[in-house]
């Protein structure tokens, strides 16, 4: 570890975040399981570091049959809750225990990687993200969250607080990765809507996550993995994983 | 206590956190280095501002710094006909031709402080073309590295081809294929690095330094800084892993030694993960072309081998040269070829220097030794267990002299892969296999038959190496024994099997004994550990030692008469010397250096070359499934039935041989180190390059066979063997597996992603 120097403010309140995230070159730190790698290696330089870990962010309860996950709930126990099947699922499948023990769901969220499996299961949920602001909170929906790599439209002086889903039971998740905990080729969440319909996303195949919905018009199984390998077209070799784990999703999400 | 599954002694300590690695030796007023290095391929330099740097750090060195200090440059040291000439400065002066070649030195009171001033070196390059591919670097257009050789080749080496034509011509059937070894890397836990300071009352020089040769180290700082052997003392301490990466002296070794000379302080550098991964070394890069000429029994007649090797920029003290000659040397193995041939090619790239890894030379030779013995037994409708027997050496003579004069001391091999084959279950797993083929499995079933060398000479490859091994040992008063070995463990069990050999001679529990290594003023001289000698030459020497001590200690005990104890005897001969018999000198204590004297490292009378004291023998088979949509391999099954000779700890063996073969595995299932064509590498964190972890190992099942070998003790080396064998084996049974698709497998390459593309392109 022989980051570059910065300045640290750590947060109690998030009055004192947002405040603190008002100066130039600041940057949120939360479990530190992306951002504290890019500072050893000298790849990431922010002048301030915001450190939100005080903040009571750790909750999750289920509200009006939408669940609502604190910003800081870390990876370990998202993948403990029954409250969203497809998130647990998805936190399980983040990195190793020890980065599951720090990780948060609102950095990850934010780090934005388009590999991440968080915001794939997001995306297939249709959940939201409540971002705090000096003027106020605002909702973003997760189809209006991911920009590109590594970006997302939360300004660079909000903090994303909370985290919204629908309570969803009939879900699938299925990545390919190399390794036991590394980051996955791709990924793809499947979500059985109340009225039937499917909703999925596919990650490791573009610059963000991907709405692959209308890939599973036709549930022949066939159908679903040439519909989801066009979808996905690009690189051969990861469209044609999305189309087979975009079978193994929906199977699981119908089993 | 030979042959006894001792407990580790050294466990203690490394299972508890109290092993003193090289970052372990704080001392106060410790200074850092960062060393600020290429980010281009292939690069002049212009010029280099160290004026805002110098003013925010102790000390900032370029390579006219220390030429002003009086470093002196580095070189190959090799003396082989057909080798460029090449030496080169501690830090890069004009030309980079790597990313990663180490320019500028910067020494700070922390780490992050000297990153901090690195950043502000101004250096101004003048952008020259890289070359990443040895066969674009071949083309007669090609940029080249050195000018001054005329192309990029930097050695090459050839037999006469006139017997091995004439066999293919006459022979019944031709093979031709190329069979490509993709680069990895060795990646210690512990990366390089070394702590160096100067004795202000003596001028004498120390450092310490996670090397696998402290000797051999020691030599070459003394020549770089300029002194006398005896001014510079190596520490190796406690090393988290080597693999024979810790083999070469390296630029940075020799940096840290200068600046502490410069700077008068204590100085240390630690090599990073990235610089682990970009600017330390490589290896295994190679291209094999196969001409193979054979009969309708599946015997080869022929073997014709052109080998292109990859050495990177070879600035490195033996560089890829050394593992390229052991691989044309090794190329026939436990075979009976016939006409032999091979034309070797070391061309130089700007990429990191290539150097030594685990099984050195002999993975790439043996790959392509088993993928053809594969090959032919397809061609031919055989068994390939059956096309080995007929490859096989003949069971008489020994030592059998191989075509090139290796003596090869090996035990039988027939009932070795018949123990083999009947501890796998082959015929079962042969009906198994057709089984899950009628379900749409794709499982396929891999033989690696290895006759290893173990326990070389390097001198014809690398200059200054000995066969031989010193050790020190004495019996104090107390009774107890003191071991020095000139070997350096970087995690084998030195410590333990040392001490069974002592205890073994002494008679005494292995409590009793104390074994030390890694320390230049502890013995003359020694040669480290590498080339799976330690147990010969190392258990050899201290074999050697305690067996002198021990016939002093009988002939005193006689002279005491009335059976004394081993306490009783040692305290007889230091205090109470004037009781001896008059031509005994006093004291328990010999120097021995060992060697069994089976090499001969230049050609002899008959043109013959032996590389290595003996040989071990190891069977392996894998039996593996390949998942046909994701291309994931499942090992099912692994076995290996390993000869090395007297074990002098089972399950240490056991460990080596698991702990390399999961380093085998990884090669081919899981690790690649990537350039892309400006030579920018594109594996420089363990995000990108991924080594097995502990469950992506399988156990591999162990069988032991004795042959004792001539050497003392009867010992064979075997600890690389594991690494040679899982590659060849896992390639064997990955090919077995997919043979049915249509998919034919030339490379080591057989990671998921690659294997899916060859799945892909078999389907269209």
């Amino acid at each position: 570890m022989k980051p570059p120097p910065f300045d640290y403010v750590r947060a109690h309140t998030v009055d004192d975040a947002l405040e603190a995230l008002t100066a130039e070159d600041a940057k949120v730190l939360a479990g530190g399981q992306s951002l504290v790698p890019l500072l050893a290696m000298r790849l990431a330089r922010p002048a301030v570091l915001v450190d939100v870990n005080p903040l009571p962010l750790t909750g999750i309860e289920v509200v009006d049959g939408e669940v609502r996950i604190g910003a800081l709930v870390r990876h370990a126990d998202l993948a403990a809750t029954t409250a969203s099947p497809l998130l647990a699922e998805a936190a399980a499948l983040v990195g190793h225990p020890a980065i599951r023990n720090r990780g948060t769901i609102g950095g990850s969220l934010a780090h934005a990687d388009p590999v991440a499996e968080l915001p794939c299961a997001l995306l297939a949920l249709g959940g939201s993200v409540v971002a705090a602001g000096r003027a106020g909170t605002r909702t973003i929906a997760a189809d209006d969250l991911f920009e590109g790599f590594l970006v997302t439209t939360l300004a660079p002086d909000e903090l994303l607080v909370e985290v919204r889903v629908p309570v969803r039971d009939h879900v699938g998740f299925a990545e390919w990765a190399p390794r036991c905990g590394d980051f996955a080729v791709v990924a793809v969440a499947v979500v059985l809507e109340p009225d039937g319909a499917v909703r999925a996303a596919a990650s490791g195949v573009a610059n963000r996550p991907v709405d692959i919905s209308d890939a599973f018009a036709d549930r022949d199984e066939r159908a679903v993995r040439a519909a989801v390998t066009r979808a996905c077209a690009g690189d051969d070799d990861k469209a044609e994983l999305a189309g087979l784990l975009a079978v193994r999703a929906l199977a699981q999400a119908a089993a | 206590m030979i042959g006894a599954r001792v407990r580790r002694k050294e466990d203690a300590r490394f299972l508890t956190g109290q092993g003193r690695y090289l970052a372990d030796h704080a001392t106060p007023g410790l200074c850092h280095v960062a060393i600020v290095r290429s980010p281009l391929a292939h690069a002049g330099i212009r010029s280099i501002d160290v004026t805002a740097a110098r003013a925010h750090a102790i000390a900032v060195v370029t390579h006219a710094d220390l030429e002003a200090a009086g470093a002196r440059p580095m070189s190959h040291l090799l003396s082989l006909p057909g080798i460029q000439p090449l030496s080169w400065g501690v830090l890069a002066s004009d030309t980079v031709r790597f990313v990663g070649e180490p320019i500028v030195a910067v020494v700070a009171a922390s780490r992050e402080a000297a990153e901090d001033a690195a950043e502000l070196v101004e250096i101004d390059y003048e952008p020259l073309i890289p070359v990443v591919d040895p066969f674009v670097a071949l083309a007669p257009d090609a940029p080249l590295l050195y000018p001054e050789w005329g192309s990029n080749v930097f050695f090459t080496m050839a037999t006469p081809m006139d017997r091995v034509d004439a066999a293919l011509a006459d022979a019944p059937h031709v093979l031709t294929e190329r069979i490509t070894h993709h680069r990895i890397a060795g990646l210690p836990l512990e990366g390089h690095g070394a702590q160096a300071s100067v004795d202000a009352a003596t001028g004498g020089l120390t450092v310490l330094a996670s090397n696998q040769q402290p000797h051999q180290l020691r030599t070459v700082i003394a020549e770089v800084c300029g002194l006398t052997e005896a001014d510079v003392r190596v520490i190796a301490p406690d090393m988290g892993g080597g693999f024979g990466n810790k083999q070469h002296f390296t630029r940075e070794e020799c940096l840290v030694a200068l600046l502490a000379r410069i700077t008068g302080q204590v100085v240390r550098w630690t090599q990073d993960r990235t610089e682990s991964l970009t600017a330390s070394m490589h290896s295994r890069e190679q291209v094999h072309d196969v001409t193979v000429g054979y009969d309708d029994t599946g015997k080869v007649l022929a073997y014709k081998v052109q080998v292109t090797a990859n050495v990177g920029n070879p600035v490195l003290y033996f560089s890829g040269i050394g593992p390229a000659l052991v691989t044309v040397g090794s190329l026939s193995g436990g075979y009976d070829f016939g006409a032999l041939g091979f034309d070797l090619r070391c061309v130089a790239t700007t990429t990191c220097p290539i150097g030594a890894y685990r099984g050195f030379g002999q993975p790439q030779a043996h790959v392509t030794s088993e993928r053809v013995l594969d090959m032919i037994a397809e061609r031919l409708g055989l068994d390939p267990a059956d096309v080995r027997r007929r490859n096989f050496l003949p069971d008489a003579p020994r030592p059998y002299i191989a075509p090139g004069g290796a003596r090869i001391d090996v035990g039988s091999l027939a009932p070795h892969l018949d123990q083999l084959l009947d501890e796998c279950d082959y015929a079962g797993w042969r009906e198994r296999q057709a089984a899950m083929r009628s379900e749409g499995r794709h499982v396929g079933i891999g033989l690696s038959t290895l006759v290893q060398g173990t326990a070389p000479t390097q001198y014809g490859v690398a200059g200054r190496f000995g066969s031989w091994e010193a050790a020190s040992v004495s019996v104090l008063p107390d009774g107890t024994v003191t071991v020095f070995v000139g070997t350096k463990s970087q995690g084998q069990s030195h410590e333990t099997v040392f001490a069974q050999i002592a205890a073994s001679v002494f008679g005494v529990p292995i409590e009793r004994i104390v074994v030390k290594d890694g320390d230049t003023a502890a013995l003359p001289y020694g040669m480290g550990s590498w080339g799976s000698r330690s147990a010969v030459m190392g258990g050899g020497a201290v074999l050697t030692a305690c067996t002198r001590v021990r016939e002093k200690m009988d002939l005193i005990a006689t002279h005491m008469g009335g059976n004394p104890t081993f306490e009783q005897v040692a305290e007889e001969v230091w205090w109470h010397a004037h009781r001896l018999p008059h031509h005994l000198e006093p004291g328990l204590t010999t120097t021995a250096v060992y060697t069994p004297g089976n090499t001969i490292p230049v050609p002899d009378v008959n043109g013959h070359l032996n590389f290595d004291e003996t040989f071990g023998t190891h069977m392996t088979c894998v039996v593996a499934e390949v998942d046909g949509e994701t291309g994931d391999v499942e090992i099912l099954d692994a076995v290996l039935v390993s000869d090395c000779g007297v074990v002098i700890n089972p399950m240490v063996v056991e460990g080596q041989h698991q702990g390399a073969f999961a380093q085998g595995l990884g090669a081919v299932l899981l690790e690649e180190i990537r350039y892309d064509d400006q030579g920018q590498p594109l594996t420089a964190t363990l995000l990108d390059y991924t080594p097995p972890l502990a469950s992506d190992v399988p156990a591999l099942r162990i069988v032991h066979r004795e042959t004792p070998s001539g050497t003392a003790g009867g010992f064979r080396g075997m600890a690389e063997a594991g690494i040679i064998a899982a590659p060849a084996a896992i390639a064997g049974a990955v090919a077995d597996a997919l043979a049915p698709l249509g998919v034919r497998i030339t490379s080591t390459r057989l990671h998921p992603h690659h294997l899916r593309e060859l799945l892909r392109a078999a389907r269209t």
